[in-house]
């Protein structure tokens, strides 16, 4: 009998480490915490990646707001800004100053219907950088929704094959159901592990993204509000 | 992204390391050890039978425990004695001195039995079959000698024990008529003296003693069952399902029913004639019953409760 037990359920007498947590699941339910930790490490690197992104994205628009409002120039601060990659407020800036730079080269100054042109332009700039604050957002709303289901899936499975095994030795000792309920409820530690952060996350940041293109778009109408005023005093 | 995804691939290992070194195992906890104890599980009739007995071995048995028992010790005397009573009948011929003397402590046990059972040592040889045989001579001893009736009180005592007042008389007296007083007389005596003793459940080796046979569950359920067939219960009256009848009757061997059932319970609800009447149509319609001869004493006399909830099968 004793011997039945172990096998069926290997160390009955309970180790219960992490690794041996795993080692003794069976491959569905180590697939899906192989799953888990994986997810939730590309969750955590996601969540850092933002955070350094939402960071960056903030003072640079800081600095260029204190720039802009300085009294410099625009096409002084245009000459500076349009030979780099610039992200956020500089990239709707230097987009609606390309604009205006190539409505007035040509022979023919093409100012009609400038302002409607700019403001496309820098519609569309705002949305692809608001795309490139957002991207990957999802992959954490859906960790933190899926995940708990996979976990609980993996313990059901563990459960199940826990059961299994007991019935096989038909031993109802509670140190022979234990081990493999522990197991099975590792899963779902695992995928609540996974979840949590990624919703937490995953709210903090659609605000943030949120606000930054809110700003963007209040720089934009202000900006585009200057160069109106110049177009048709220029006309 | 590398960035991000190094400190994260970094901070996982981390925190898994770090688990594995501050939670290495959970703590076992500590459970006292219990020692288990060996259960056999036996059928009460298993148990009841290991106080009866063939009459030869219980009767060796109990006068060789009885003696001394009785002279030291009052608590476990409670418990042999009923079957000392009448045991003590044959064992006493070793013995016999002794008992005798001692009578004047002893009565606190079993006191009264003694008085009867010491002439009896000679008629023991007679044992059961004699109680039959024997209603010839008897009528002319009657009054002449004590001790030849007396072998009769002993066989026919034990039999009167569980059914002792009205049951007794009836079957096996028809054949005795001038005993059956006699029989009667010490029928009842004995039966107090259980009372009295309230251990009797012991009982004698002898057959007798399978007076105490219980019917298993399973002859319950089917002398039930046979019952529940032909019983049409009052389904449509008010309240039937209140309508509990209790009915006593007799059966004789052959699994006839031999009195009359007897309505042992009243109701005030208007059709309780009706469901009285029906338990007892039912009774006689099916007989007649199957039961184990063996347990003759025990269904001898069958009291059954017609519980319409019940016996409809709910």
């Amino acid at each position: 009998m004793e011997t039945l037990v172990q096998s069926t359920l290997a160390a009955p007498e309970g180790d219960i480490s992490f690794f041996s947590l795993f080692w003794q699941a069976h491959i569905v339910v180590k697939i899906v915490m192989v799953g888990l930790l994986v997810s939730s490490v590309w969750c955590w690197a996601i969540i850092v990646d933002k955070v350094m992104l939402v960071g960056r994205t903030r003072r640079q628009m800081s600095r260029f707001e204190t720039v802009f409002w300085s009294g410099q120039s625009l096409e002084e601060l245009y000459g500076t800004l349009h030979n780099r990659v610039n992200h956020s407020m500089a990239a709707l800036f230097v987009a609606a100053m390309r604009e205006w730079k190539r409505s007035h080269e040509g022979p023919r100054p093409a100012i009609g219907s400038l302002q409607q042109r700019i403001d496309r332009v820098m519609d569309v700039t705002i949305q692809r950088e608001a795309e490139r604050l957002e991207s990957r957002l999802l992959i954490l709303a859906t960790v933190g929704s899926a995940a708990p289901f996979i976990g609980l899936f993996g313990t059901v499975w563990g459960i199940m094959t826990a059961f299994q095994a007991i019935a096989a030795s038909e031993s109802t000792n509670l140190a022979v159901v234990a081990p493999g309920i522990a197991e099975a409820l590792f899963a779902t530690a695992l995928g609540l592990l996974a979840a949590i952060p990624a919703v937490i996350a995953y709210n903090k940041f659609a605000s943030d993204v949120g606000k930054a293109v809110a700003r963007m778009e209040g720089f934009a109408d202000e900006f585009s509000a200057i160069l109106s005023r110049q177009i048709d005093e220029r006309g | 992204m590398r960035a991000g995804l190094i400190a994260s691939l970094a901070g996982h290992s981390a925190i898994l390391v770090w688990g594995l070194i501050a939670f290495p195992d959970a703590e076992s906890f500590s459970v006292p050890q219990v020692e288990s104890l060996p259960v056999d599980l036996i059928p009460v009739e298993e148990f009841t039978q290991l106080r009866l007995g063939e009459r030869t071995a219980e009767i060796r048995e109990v006068a060789a425990i009885a003696p001394s028992e009785a002279e030291t010790e009052e608590p476990p005397q409670p418990a042999d004695k009923p079957g000392e009573s009448q045991v003590q009948q044959p064992t006493p011929p070793t013995p016999s001195p002794e008992p005798e003397p001692t009578p004047t402590p002893e009565p606190e046990p079993v006191a009264e039995p003694e008085p009867a059972p010491e002439p009896e040592p000679a008629p023991a040889p007679e044992p059961v079959p004699a109680a039959e045989p024997e209603p010839a001579p008897e009528p002319a001893p009657q009054q002449e000698a004590a001790p030849t009736p007396q072998p009769i009180v002993t066989s026919a005592t034990p039999r009167s024990k569980p059914k002792p007042p009205r049951r007794a008389p009836e079957p096996p007296k028809d054949d005795f008529d001038s005993t059956e007083i006699a029989a009667l007389l010490n029928k009842v005596e004995p039966a107090t003296q259980q009372g009295n003793a309230s251990e009797e459940p012991a009982a004698l080796g002898s057959r007798q003693g399978a007076q105490n046979i219980r019917m298993s569950q399973s002859e319950l359920d089917a002398l039930r069952g046979q019952v529940a067939q032909c019983w049409n219960p009052p389904v449509g009256a008010v309240g039937a399902e209140d309508l509990k009848v209790r009915v006593r009757f007799s059966l004789s061997q052959n699994g006839q029913v031999s009195s009359s059932p007897e309505v042992l319970n009243s109701n005030g609800n208007p059709a309780f004639g009706a469901a009285s009447s029906s338990a007892v149509r039912a009774i006689m319609r099916c007989q007649p019953y199957s039961l184990p001869i063996a347990k003759y004493e025990a269904w001898q006399e069958v009291i059954i409760n017609f519980d319409p909830r019940e016996m409809l099968g709910g």
